[in-house]
């Protein structure tokens, strides 16, 4: 009996401890990966960014930490410059971008798939093709600058291709789909009754769009931002096809450092470096916006 | 008695305005006629349900009164002032959702009070009421809580308060009890009659289930395919349906073709058997009609009662004892099964096989078209 009771619960005990092993094993081929690609990686460009020496003699570890102060110095205005075409172009993508979802969630109708996949259709053209389509379009003779000059928003001998400008056009217009998704999703899922719910209780449609279609958006808004933002602030290539050097960021000289001067400790610096700033800039963000809350 | 004698009825007091008044209120969806001009006009301070099966324009027509969708045609009068084209947000009504639409992003305090901040209310007063209300609604202390962490019924009181608390001329509610289990459900219906009670609002209250219609509505409209097909109180529906679909979404009958004999005296031919029923009761200018009578109506004895005027002889073919009651079910001469429940008052009743004869009241029969 006693025997029979034990086995029993040796026989549970076993089944429970398989029932608590699960998770662990489907987290594993995740895990793996992570720890192979990216955790990997980081640390050997962590060790790389603390490396001294030159490229002909070779880099040695030497808790070099004066890269990331020459890094930074040397290439501040670089720095700078990438936060700021990276913001201008959230903002202006955000702006766009918030309209179209939210006329695709609630007013798409039955052309809802059809207006999302003509959102996601640029992604079939490669990234650089996209980009050089619009070295063309923003071209000295092309129409949009004939246009603007005509109504005078460009002067007469201005152009717009190799400007600051044309730079942030092209990263607002390469990232709109990243923007656009991520809002739909979470407008799409607003039950309508919740701003029914508000237009019974008196609110006009701009006080129940302030107060609850928006507010429920905030995840989408977060998540959208911040996919535009942080690649956007490493991008290099709309800096490279559609500016001059005037208007490089510093995706480009981490590109160049790595590939042309073979500068690699700098080079894994200032990738750090704009890591950290990025991470600073979006931490007091989420938590600014609450999101944690809305997540839960 | 018409429908509109049953209309007429209902109303209160005379040269007051109702509450609520449709006139002729239609509403399309393309091709669709979800509602097909209703008439409907509902006093002040009622517990009114409007009740019908899934698409039968309930919801529809509740949603018009909201002002979420537009009649196709037709006037909605609220206290007597037209209302039609008017915002949600400019009628003096609340809503109560099915899904009860409660803010997820904000407190349970700030949810309750959400129709006084856009009213711009004071904050004091704003303090006071959502207490009283919360209070009201037996949920006081839950102020602080997301919605997310409450449970249904106690999601349910909340919607509630928060349409109380603007103190509507009239509250409507759309399936308001769908979502919570049986139990809960039963302790809402009390609850909610003892709220409607204490705040002398005029209800309206959308449902497809016919037993809380009855339990908790001083009047009901039966709706089906858009129109209105029975009104009046629980009482007068359940013992004069007046249509077989009230009938039967009502409770369950007994119906059997009858052919009018004479209509002043109430006598009817079922096969070679005559009835007789409340002369009332027959619509005029008909003579093919069906007779029905409720299961609990109809008394089941071993040999015919002499005195008794309206019977029917049979075959019991099935017995099912359900404890305060025994249901038989009796093959008739007709070649019509019907149904009868007994109350148990104990003593042994007929078996199956057994013949019996069926008989009934006259003025527990109705008749329908």
């Amino acid at each position: 009996m006693t025997a029979v009771v034990t086995s029993q619960s040796e026989a549970a005990a076993a089944a429970e401890r398989r029932r608590r092993r699960v998770p662990y094993l489907l987290l594993l081929p995740g895990g793996l990966w992570l720890i192979l690609f990216y955790i990997l990686p980081m640390l050997q460009l962590a060790g790389t960014s603390l490396k001294s020496g030159s490229f002909a003699e070779g880099y040695r570890f030497s808790w070099a930490l004066s890269n990331y102060g020459a890094g930074f110095t040397e290439f501040s205005a670089q720095f700078t410059r990438s936060i700021l075409y990276a913001g201008i172009a959230t903002v202006i993508t955000f702006v766009i971008a918030y309209p179209l979802a939210y006329f695709i969630a609630f007013r798409g109708g039955r052309y809802k798939n059809l207006l999302l996949v003509l959102v996601i259709m640029p992604f079939l053209f490669p990234f650089l093709l996209r980009t050089l389509a619009w070295k063309i379009i923003l071209a000295d003779d092309g129409f949009v600058v004939d246009a603007l000059k005509t109504v005078g928003l460009v002067s007469n001998n201005g152009r717009l291709l190799a400007t600051g400008t044309a730079v942030v056009a092209g990263i607002a217009y390469n990232f709109l789909p990243f923007m656009t998704l991520p809002l739909y999703v979470s407008l799409e899922k607003i039950d309508p009754a919740m701003v029914e719910a508000a237009s019974d209780l008196y609110a006009n449609p701009r006080t129940a769009f302030r107060k609850v279609t928006f507010p429920l958006s905030m995840p989408g808004v977060v998540a959208g931002t911040l996919l535009t933002l942080i690649p956007a602030a490493g991008d290099y290539v709309n800096a490279q096809l559609l500016g001059t050097p005037q208007q490089s960021m510093i995706g480009n000289v981490i590109q160049s450092r790595f590939l042309l001067v073979l500068d690699y400790p700098v080079a894994a610096a200032l990738s750090f470096t704009l890591m950290l700033a990025i991470l600073a800039m979006i931490i007091p963000y989420i938590r600014f916006t609450g999101t944690e809350d809305l997540v839960a | 008695m018409s429908t509109r004698g049953a209309q007429a009825g209902l109303a209160g007091f005379p040269g007051e305005p109702f509450a609520v008044e449709l006139q002729a209120v239609t509403k399309r969806f393309g091709e669709v006629i979800a509602v097909d001009s209703v008439d409907l006009a509902v006093d002040e301070n009622r517990f009114f349900a409007l009740l019908g099966p899934s698409g039968c324009g309930k919801t529809t027509t509740l949603r018009m009164i909201g002002g979420f969708e537009e009649p196709s045609e037709g006037t909605i009068r609220l206290y007597g002032e037209d209302v039609t084209g008017r915002k949600p947000y400019a009628r003096p009504v609340n809503t109560v959702f099915q899904s009860y639409a409660l803010f997820p992003h904000l407190s349970i305090f700030e949810n309750v009070a959400f129709g006084l901040r856009r009213k711009k209310v004071g904050s004091a007063d704003v303090n006071r009421r959502v207490s009283e209300t919360l209070e009201l609604v037996q949920l006081t202390g839950m102020e602080k809580r997301r919605p997310g962490q409450l449970s249904g019924g106690q999601q349910q009181r909340i919607a509630l308060a928060r349409a109380l608390i603007n103190h509507p001329r009239v509250l409507l509610l759309d399936e308001p009890l769908g979502a919570l289990d049986l139990k809960l459900r039963k302790e809402m219906q009390i609850e909610l009659k003892r709220i409607q009670h204490e705040v002398g609002i005029t209800f309206i209250h959308v449902t497809h289930d016919q037993e809380e219609a009855m339990t908790m509505a001083d009047a009901i409209a039966v709706m089906d395919g858009g129109h209105i097909e029975r009104l009046g109180t629980p009482h007068e529906i359940y013992e004069d349906p007046q249509s077989s679909f009230v009938a039967s979404f009502l409770g369950s009958s007994n119906l059997v073709d009858a052919t009018v004999v004479d209509a002043d005296r109430g006598e009817l031919a079922v096969g070679e058997h005559r009835v007789h029923v409340v002369p009332e009761r027959i619509p005029a200018g008909t003579s093919q009609v069906k007779i029905g009578v409720r299961p609990e109506k109809l008394s089941v004895v071993r040999a015919g009662d002499p005195t008794a005027i309206n019977t029917l002889g049979g075959r019991v073919v099935d017995v099912s004892f359900i404890g305060v009651s025994t249901q038989y079910l009796v093959d008739t001469v007709l070649g019509t099964s019907m149904a009868a429940v007994q109350q148990n008052t104990g003593g042994g009743g007929p078996t199956p096989g057994e013949q019996v004869t069926l008989s009934w009241r006259p003025e527990h029969t109705f008749v329908v078209r």
